[in-house]
Protein backbone atom coordinates (compact mmCIF):
# COMPACT_ATOMS: atom_id res chain seq x y z
CA UNK A 1 0.00 0.00 0.00
CA UNK A 2 1.26 3.29 -0.90
CA UNK A 3 2.49 5.50 1.82
CA UNK A 4 3.60 9.28 1.70
CA UNK A 5 7.22 9.21 1.29
CA UNK A 6 7.14 11.99 4.23
CA UNK A 7 5.81 9.35 6.64
CA UNK A 8 8.91 8.77 7.93
CA UNK A 9 11.71 11.82 8.87
CA UNK A 10 13.71 13.03 6.15
CA UNK A 11 15.50 15.92 4.56
CA UNK A 12 12.53 17.04 2.38
CA UNK A 13 10.07 15.20 4.76
CA UNK A 14 6.86 17.99 5.22
CA UNK A 15 5.71 16.60 8.54
CA UNK A 16 9.34 16.78 10.15
CA UNK A 17 9.47 20.57 9.02
CA UNK A 18 6.21 21.10 9.88
CA UNK A 19 7.07 19.61 13.43
CA UNK A 20 10.22 21.26 13.81
CA UNK A 21 8.25 24.60 13.77
CA UNK A 22 6.75 24.41 17.08
CA UNK A 23 7.77 26.98 19.13
CA UNK A 24 10.14 25.27 22.13
CA UNK A 25 11.03 27.35 25.01
CA UNK A 26 14.82 28.12 25.58
CA UNK A 27 16.94 29.95 27.82
CA UNK A 28 20.36 32.00 26.43
CA UNK A 29 23.27 30.68 28.53
CA UNK A 30 25.65 33.61 26.83
CA UNK A 31 25.52 37.09 25.36
CA UNK A 32 24.76 37.11 21.51
CA UNK A 33 25.66 40.29 19.74
CA UNK A 34 23.14 41.91 17.11
CA UNK A 35 20.42 39.43 17.40
CA UNK A 36 18.50 41.45 20.00
CA UNK A 37 15.45 41.82 17.12
CA UNK A 38 14.43 37.77 18.53
CA UNK A 39 13.61 39.17 21.39
CA UNK A 40 10.38 41.59 20.92
CA UNK A 41 10.05 42.73 24.25
CA UNK A 42 13.30 44.81 24.44
CA UNK A 43 14.65 47.18 22.29
CA UNK A 44 18.25 46.31 22.62
CA UNK A 45 20.92 45.33 20.00
CA UNK A 46 22.65 42.23 21.77
CA UNK A 47 20.62 39.12 22.91
CA UNK A 48 21.73 38.98 26.98
CA UNK A 49 22.44 36.06 28.66
CA UNK A 50 19.89 35.18 31.12
CA UNK A 51 17.30 35.75 28.19
CA UNK A 52 13.95 33.69 28.00
CA UNK A 53 12.77 32.89 24.92
CA UNK A 54 10.64 30.66 22.47
CA UNK A 55 12.77 29.90 19.36
CA UNK A 56 11.80 27.17 16.65
CA UNK A 57 12.32 23.35 17.83
CA UNK A 58 14.90 23.39 14.81
CA UNK A 59 17.00 26.57 15.77
CA UNK A 60 16.74 25.14 19.43
CA UNK A 61 17.70 22.06 18.88
CA UNK A 62 21.34 23.20 16.55
CA UNK A 63 22.00 26.25 19.51
CA UNK A 64 22.07 23.49 22.33
CA UNK A 65 24.06 21.41 20.61
CA UNK A 66 27.63 20.98 20.03
CA UNK A 67 30.91 22.00 22.43
CA UNK A 68 29.27 25.25 23.61
CA UNK A 69 25.64 25.21 23.31
CA UNK A 70 24.06 28.88 22.71
CA UNK A 71 20.93 27.94 24.98
CA UNK A 72 19.36 25.28 27.40
CA UNK A 73 16.48 23.95 25.91
CA UNK A 74 12.96 23.46 27.98
CA UNK A 75 10.09 21.32 27.58
CA UNK A 76 7.06 22.82 25.41
CA UNK A 77 4.21 23.37 28.00
CA UNK A 78 2.30 19.61 26.76
CA UNK A 79 5.29 17.35 27.56
CA UNK A 80 5.87 19.04 31.20
CA UNK A 81 5.10 17.59 34.35
CA UNK A 82 1.40 18.41 34.54
CA UNK A 83 0.41 17.50 31.26
CA UNK A 84 2.13 14.08 31.22
CA UNK A 85 0.04 13.56 35.08
CA UNK A 86 -3.06 14.20 32.61
CA UNK A 87 -2.04 11.67 29.89
CA UNK A 88 -0.89 9.16 32.65
CA UNK A 89 -4.24 9.32 33.75
CA UNK A 90 -6.49 8.40 30.68
CA UNK A 91 -4.46 9.19 27.38
CA UNK A 92 -7.58 8.74 25.88
CA UNK A 93 -9.58 11.37 26.85
CA UNK A 94 -6.99 13.81 25.27
CA UNK A 95 -7.88 16.12 22.80
CA UNK A 96 -4.44 16.00 21.37
CA UNK A 97 -4.98 18.13 18.45
CA UNK A 98 -5.33 20.70 21.24
CA UNK A 99 -2.11 19.82 22.32
CA UNK A 100 0.25 19.51 19.71
CA UNK A 101 -0.48 18.77 15.90
CA UNK A 102 2.35 16.88 15.77
CA UNK A 103 2.66 15.21 19.10
CA UNK A 104 4.75 12.14 18.26
CA UNK A 105 7.05 13.91 16.14
CA UNK A 106 8.29 16.71 18.31
CA UNK A 107 7.79 14.41 21.51
CA UNK A 108 10.61 12.39 19.86
CA UNK A 109 12.67 15.26 19.19
CA UNK A 110 11.97 17.27 22.67
CA UNK A 111 12.11 13.97 24.78
CA UNK A 112 16.34 14.26 24.48
CA UNK A 113 15.63 17.36 26.82
CA UNK A 114 14.32 15.52 29.41
CA UNK A 115 17.14 13.16 31.12
CA UNK A 116 15.14 11.30 32.95
CA UNK A 117 13.36 9.82 29.96
CA UNK A 118 9.77 10.42 31.48
CA UNK A 119 9.16 12.37 28.02
CA UNK A 120 9.65 8.65 26.06
CA UNK A 121 8.02 7.16 28.63
CA UNK A 122 4.23 9.21 27.86
CA UNK A 123 5.25 9.07 24.29
CA UNK A 124 5.10 4.91 24.38
CA UNK A 125 2.22 5.00 26.62
CA UNK A 126 0.07 7.53 25.07
CA UNK A 127 0.17 5.93 21.54
CA UNK A 128 -0.30 2.10 23.15
CA UNK A 129 -3.21 3.59 25.71
CA UNK A 130 -5.08 5.64 22.39
CA UNK A 131 -4.15 2.65 19.94
CA UNK A 132 -7.44 1.03 21.04
CA UNK A 133 -9.63 4.06 20.17
CA UNK A 134 -7.47 4.41 16.59
CA UNK A 135 -8.25 0.99 16.17
CA UNK A 136 -12.46 1.20 16.90
CA UNK A 137 -12.57 4.50 15.03
CA UNK A 138 -11.09 2.93 12.00
CA UNK A 139 -13.31 -0.29 11.91
CA UNK A 140 -16.18 2.41 12.83
CA UNK A 141 -16.09 6.03 12.31
CA UNK A 142 -19.69 6.49 11.67
CA UNK A 143 -20.48 6.29 15.84
CA UNK A 144 -18.71 9.12 17.01
CA UNK A 145 -17.16 11.61 14.30
CA UNK A 146 -16.10 13.87 16.59
CA UNK A 147 -13.54 11.79 18.25
CA UNK A 148 -11.62 11.66 14.62
CA UNK A 149 -10.80 15.24 15.32
CA UNK A 150 -8.63 14.86 18.45
CA UNK A 151 -6.60 12.74 16.41
CA UNK A 152 -2.21 14.10 16.34
CA UNK A 153 -1.41 14.19 12.46
CA UNK A 154 0.79 10.56 12.80
CA UNK A 155 -2.47 9.10 14.48
CA UNK A 156 -4.68 10.37 11.52
CA UNK A 157 -2.38 9.32 9.24
CA UNK A 158 -2.96 5.97 10.25
CA UNK A 159 -6.72 5.99 10.76
CA UNK A 160 -7.66 7.17 7.49
CA UNK A 161 -5.07 4.54 5.69
CA UNK A 162 -6.39 1.84 7.73
CA UNK A 163 -10.36 3.20 7.55
CA UNK A 164 -9.77 2.63 3.69
CA UNK A 165 -8.83 -0.25 4.05
CA UNK A 166 -11.22 -0.99 6.62
CA UNK A 167 -13.97 0.12 4.19
CA UNK A 168 -12.85 -1.66 1.72
CA UNK A 169 -12.99 -5.09 3.08
CA UNK A 170 -16.25 -4.47 4.67
CA UNK A 171 -17.57 -3.38 0.69
CA UNK A 172 -15.87 -6.74 0.12
CA UNK A 173 -18.40 -8.71 2.19
CA UNK A 174 -21.48 -7.35 1.26
CA UNK A 175 -21.00 -6.97 -2.16
CA UNK A 176 -22.37 -9.98 -3.81
CA UNK A 177 -21.71 -11.21 -7.82
CA UNK A 178 -20.73 -7.74 -9.15
CA UNK A 179 -20.13 -7.50 -12.33
CA UNK A 180 -15.93 -7.62 -13.59
CA UNK A 181 -15.53 -4.56 -14.90
CA UNK A 182 -12.19 -4.55 -17.61
CA UNK A 183 -9.07 -2.74 -16.10
CA UNK A 184 -8.61 0.73 -17.35
CA UNK A 185 -5.42 -0.66 -18.71
CA UNK A 186 -7.23 -3.12 -20.64
CA UNK A 187 -10.06 -0.51 -22.34
CA UNK A 188 -7.37 2.14 -23.35
CA UNK A 189 -5.38 -0.61 -24.83
CA UNK A 190 -4.78 0.04 -28.78
CA UNK A 191 -2.14 -0.80 -30.95
CA UNK A 192 0.91 1.34 -30.53
CA UNK A 193 1.40 3.53 -33.73
CA UNK A 194 4.91 3.51 -34.17
CA UNK A 195 6.68 6.55 -33.63
CA UNK A 196 7.46 9.04 -36.76
CA UNK A 197 11.35 10.32 -36.12
CA UNK A 198 10.68 13.15 -38.55
CA UNK A 199 7.46 14.37 -36.10
CA UNK A 200 9.85 14.31 -32.97
CA UNK A 201 12.37 16.63 -34.52
CA UNK B 1 -15.99 -23.10 -23.67
CA UNK B 2 -13.84 -20.10 -25.52
CA UNK B 3 -9.95 -20.16 -24.15
CA UNK B 4 -9.90 -16.57 -25.04
CA UNK B 5 -12.52 -15.11 -22.50
CA UNK B 6 -10.71 -16.93 -19.47
CA UNK B 7 -7.76 -15.26 -21.23
CA UNK B 8 -9.41 -11.97 -21.03
CA UNK B 9 -10.90 -12.14 -17.50
CA UNK B 10 -7.22 -13.17 -15.61
CA UNK B 11 -5.93 -10.66 -17.44
CA UNK B 12 -8.86 -7.98 -16.97
CA UNK B 13 -8.65 -9.29 -12.98
CA UNK B 14 -5.17 -8.89 -12.41
CA UNK B 15 -4.80 -5.33 -13.59
CA UNK B 16 -7.70 -3.47 -11.00
CA UNK B 17 -6.00 -5.54 -8.18
CA UNK B 18 -6.29 -3.41 -5.38
CA UNK B 19 -4.62 -3.84 -1.54
CA UNK B 20 -8.32 -5.47 -0.08
CA UNK B 21 -10.30 -7.86 0.12
CA UNK B 22 -10.31 -7.99 -3.78
CA UNK B 23 -6.66 -9.50 -3.86
CA UNK B 24 -7.39 -11.98 -1.32
CA UNK B 25 -9.83 -13.35 -3.45
CA UNK B 26 -8.14 -13.15 -6.33
CA UNK B 27 -5.56 -15.25 -4.75
CA UNK B 28 -8.65 -17.28 -2.74
CA UNK B 29 -9.99 -18.52 -6.08
CA UNK B 30 -7.12 -20.27 -6.89
CA UNK B 31 -8.40 -23.05 -4.60
CA UNK B 32 -9.49 -26.43 -6.20
CA UNK B 33 -12.66 -27.37 -6.01
CA UNK B 34 -15.13 -30.13 -7.71
CA UNK B 35 -17.58 -29.75 -10.10
CA UNK B 36 -19.82 -31.77 -12.58
CA UNK B 37 -19.50 -31.05 -15.87
CA UNK B 38 -22.49 -31.59 -18.63
CA UNK B 39 -20.31 -30.97 -21.68
CA UNK B 40 -17.39 -33.09 -23.39
CA UNK B 41 -13.39 -31.59 -23.71
CA UNK B 42 -10.52 -32.59 -23.82
CA UNK B 43 -7.78 -31.24 -21.52
CA UNK B 44 -7.41 -26.96 -21.28
CA UNK B 45 -4.07 -26.04 -21.16
CA UNK B 46 -4.16 -23.25 -19.05
CA UNK B 47 -0.98 -21.34 -17.82
CA UNK B 48 -1.47 -22.47 -14.06
CA UNK B 49 -1.59 -26.17 -15.12
CA UNK B 50 -3.76 -28.46 -17.13
CA UNK B 51 -7.60 -28.85 -16.29
CA UNK B 52 -9.60 -31.55 -17.14
CA UNK B 53 -10.39 -33.35 -19.71
CA UNK B 54 -14.25 -32.98 -19.21
CA UNK B 55 -16.82 -35.94 -19.57
CA UNK B 56 -20.24 -35.38 -18.78
CA UNK B 57 -20.97 -36.55 -15.49
CA UNK B 58 -18.06 -37.72 -13.99
CA UNK B 59 -16.63 -34.95 -11.17
CA UNK B 60 -13.55 -33.04 -11.89
CA UNK B 61 -11.01 -31.10 -10.24
CA UNK B 62 -11.26 -27.36 -11.61
CA UNK B 63 -9.65 -24.25 -9.76
CA UNK B 64 -12.62 -21.93 -8.45
CA UNK B 65 -12.41 -19.28 -10.98
CA UNK B 66 -12.96 -21.74 -13.71
CA UNK B 67 -16.01 -23.80 -12.09
CA UNK B 68 -18.28 -20.03 -11.25
CA UNK B 69 -17.61 -19.81 -15.28
CA UNK B 70 -18.79 -23.15 -15.32
CA UNK B 71 -21.47 -22.74 -13.20
CA UNK B 72 -22.95 -19.35 -14.86
CA UNK B 73 -22.40 -20.97 -18.35
CA UNK B 74 -24.72 -23.73 -16.60
CA UNK B 75 -21.82 -26.16 -18.04
CA UNK B 76 -21.52 -27.56 -14.76
CA UNK B 77 -22.98 -28.59 -11.17
CA UNK B 78 -20.23 -27.39 -8.48
CA UNK B 79 -19.81 -29.96 -5.26
CA UNK B 80 -19.45 -28.11 -1.92
CA UNK B 81 -16.18 -28.93 -0.93
CA UNK B 82 -16.33 -31.35 2.37
CA UNK B 83 -16.54 -29.01 5.08
CA UNK B 84 -19.36 -26.91 3.47
CA UNK B 85 -21.46 -29.23 5.77
CA UNK B 86 -23.90 -27.66 8.62
CA UNK B 87 -22.62 -30.37 11.13
CA UNK B 88 -19.09 -29.74 10.44
CA UNK B 89 -19.43 -26.01 10.71
CA UNK B 90 -21.38 -26.01 13.62
CA UNK B 91 -18.81 -28.28 15.30
CA UNK B 92 -16.04 -25.27 14.33
CA UNK B 93 -17.98 -22.63 15.63
CA UNK B 94 -18.07 -24.82 19.09
CA UNK B 95 -14.78 -25.15 19.20
CA UNK B 96 -14.36 -21.54 18.37
CA UNK B 97 -15.90 -19.97 20.96
CA UNK B 98 -14.19 -22.70 23.56
CA UNK B 99 -10.93 -21.84 22.63
CA UNK B 100 -8.54 -19.17 23.45
CA UNK B 101 -6.61 -19.33 20.45
CA UNK B 102 -7.30 -19.92 16.99
CA UNK B 103 -8.56 -22.76 15.64
CA UNK B 104 -7.22 -24.72 12.22
CA UNK B 105 -9.97 -23.64 9.53
CA UNK B 106 -10.37 -26.32 6.98
CA UNK B 107 -9.28 -24.05 4.10
CA UNK B 108 -6.75 -21.12 4.11
CA UNK B 109 -9.49 -19.15 2.34
CA UNK B 110 -12.83 -20.43 3.76
CA UNK B 111 -14.16 -16.78 3.60
CA UNK B 112 -13.83 -16.19 0.09
CA UNK B 113 -14.43 -19.83 -1.37
CA UNK B 114 -17.78 -19.53 1.11
CA UNK B 115 -18.74 -16.27 -0.44
CA UNK B 116 -17.86 -17.11 -3.75
CA UNK B 117 -19.65 -20.43 -4.26
CA UNK B 118 -23.07 -19.15 -1.90
CA UNK B 119 -23.35 -16.72 -4.16
CA UNK B 120 -22.79 -18.46 -7.94
CA UNK B 121 -23.76 -21.79 -6.54
CA UNK B 122 -26.28 -21.81 -4.02
CA UNK B 123 -28.83 -23.76 -5.62
CA UNK B 124 -25.94 -26.62 -5.56
CA UNK B 125 -25.50 -26.64 -2.07
CA UNK B 126 -27.59 -27.77 0.98
CA UNK B 127 -28.57 -25.52 3.28
CA UNK B 128 -26.97 -22.40 1.96
CA UNK B 129 -28.09 -20.18 3.72
CA UNK B 130 -28.13 -21.41 6.99
CA UNK B 131 -24.05 -22.10 6.07
CA UNK B 132 -23.69 -18.22 5.00
CA UNK B 133 -25.02 -17.57 8.49
CA UNK B 134 -22.94 -20.31 10.17
CA UNK B 135 -19.60 -19.08 8.65
CA UNK B 136 -20.55 -15.25 9.40
CA UNK B 137 -20.70 -15.83 13.10
CA UNK B 138 -17.30 -18.02 12.76
CA UNK B 139 -15.63 -14.66 11.25
CA UNK B 140 -17.06 -12.56 13.66
CA UNK B 141 -15.95 -14.61 16.47
CA UNK B 142 -12.32 -14.79 14.99
CA UNK B 143 -12.11 -11.35 14.36
CA UNK B 144 -13.20 -10.49 17.75
CA UNK B 145 -10.14 -12.69 18.66
CA UNK B 146 -8.07 -11.00 16.72
CA UNK B 147 -8.87 -7.32 17.82
CA UNK B 148 -8.39 -8.57 21.14
CA UNK B 149 -4.97 -10.45 20.97
CA UNK B 150 -3.88 -7.16 18.88
CA UNK B 151 -5.10 -4.87 21.41
CA UNK B 152 -3.19 -6.74 23.94
CA UNK B 153 0.33 -7.33 21.74
CA UNK B 154 0.58 -3.11 21.51
CA UNK B 155 -0.73 -2.71 25.32
CA UNK B 156 1.65 -5.06 26.53
CA UNK B 157 4.48 -4.60 24.60
CA UNK B 158 5.00 -8.33 23.68
CA UNK B 159 7.72 -8.79 21.37
CA UNK B 160 6.06 -11.41 18.69
CA UNK B 161 2.33 -12.73 18.02
CA UNK B 162 2.08 -16.14 16.88
CA UNK B 163 -0.26 -15.97 13.69
CA UNK B 164 -0.82 -19.67 13.99
CA UNK B 165 -4.16 -21.01 12.14
CA UNK B 166 -4.97 -17.62 10.87
CA UNK B 167 -6.15 -17.13 7.15
CA UNK B 168 -5.12 -15.04 4.65
CA UNK B 169 -8.12 -12.82 5.35
CA UNK B 170 -8.27 -12.08 8.51
CA UNK B 171 -4.72 -11.39 8.36
CA UNK B 172 -5.63 -8.78 5.86
CA UNK B 173 -8.04 -7.26 7.88
CA UNK B 174 -5.79 -6.10 9.97
CA UNK B 175 -4.06 -4.35 7.89
CA UNK B 176 -2.54 -1.73 7.48
CA UNK B 177 -3.46 -0.42 11.16
CA UNK B 178 -1.05 -2.93 13.14
CA UNK B 179 2.17 -2.89 10.82
CA UNK B 180 1.96 0.77 10.83
CA UNK B 181 1.21 1.07 14.57
CA UNK B 182 4.14 -1.20 15.12
CA UNK B 183 6.65 0.57 13.01
CA UNK B 184 5.42 4.16 15.00
CA UNK B 185 6.35 1.88 18.37
CA UNK B 186 9.40 1.04 16.94
CA UNK B 187 10.44 4.41 15.77
CA UNK B 188 9.85 6.27 18.93
CA UNK B 189 11.46 3.39 21.02
CA UNK B 190 14.88 3.66 18.24
CA UNK B 191 14.64 7.38 18.55
CA UNK B 192 15.79 6.87 22.29
CA UNK B 193 19.20 6.22 22.14
CA UNK B 194 20.14 8.26 19.18
CA UNK B 195 20.06 11.66 20.04
CA UNK B 196 22.12 12.83 22.92
CA UNK B 197 22.08 16.99 23.31
CA UNK B 198 25.08 18.65 24.50
CA UNK B 199 27.41 15.41 22.89
CA UNK B 200 31.14 16.73 22.84
CA UNK B 201 32.02 15.23 19.58
CA UNK B 202 30.72 17.83 17.12
CA UNK B 203 29.54 21.25 16.96
CA UNK B 204 27.15 20.83 14.61
CA UNK B 205 25.47 17.41 13.78
CA UNK B 206 22.69 16.29 11.72
CA UNK B 207 19.50 14.62 13.16
CA UNK B 208 19.68 10.77 12.51
CA UNK B 209 16.51 9.33 13.75
CA UNK B 210 15.82 5.83 12.43
CA UNK B 211 13.33 6.01 9.38
CA UNK B 212 10.92 3.53 8.47
CA UNK B 213 11.71 2.56 5.07
CA UNK B 214 7.96 3.38 3.25
CA UNK B 215 8.76 4.56 0.19
CA UNK B 216 5.88 5.67 -2.19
Amino acid sequence: MPLPSSYSPNYFSIDDILATQERTPCKFLLNVPKMGQLNPSAAERDLKAGTSLELPLWLVIEMSAGRQPIITPELPKVFRESYREILKADACAVDLHKYSLHFYEVGSYVKHFDRRGDVHEILLHTFKTRYRQLMDLADNSVSDPSVQHSLDTLEKRIFVASHSARTKLNSWLIKSGSPLEAAELVVNHKKRKRVDVDDMK
Amino acid sequence: MKVSTIWQRQLCYAGQLQQCGDEVEFLGEKQIITVVPTFNSPVLHLISGDVGPFRAGLPTNVPMWLAVQLKQRQQGKIQAPDWMDIDRLTEMKENEKQSQTFTKMPSDHYMVEAKILLDCASDDIPRADEIRTIIKDIWDIRMSKIRTSVNKLIKNADSYAGLDNLTVMEINSIRPILPHALDQIYRIKASKKLRVPSQNSTTFHTSSRPSTSFSS
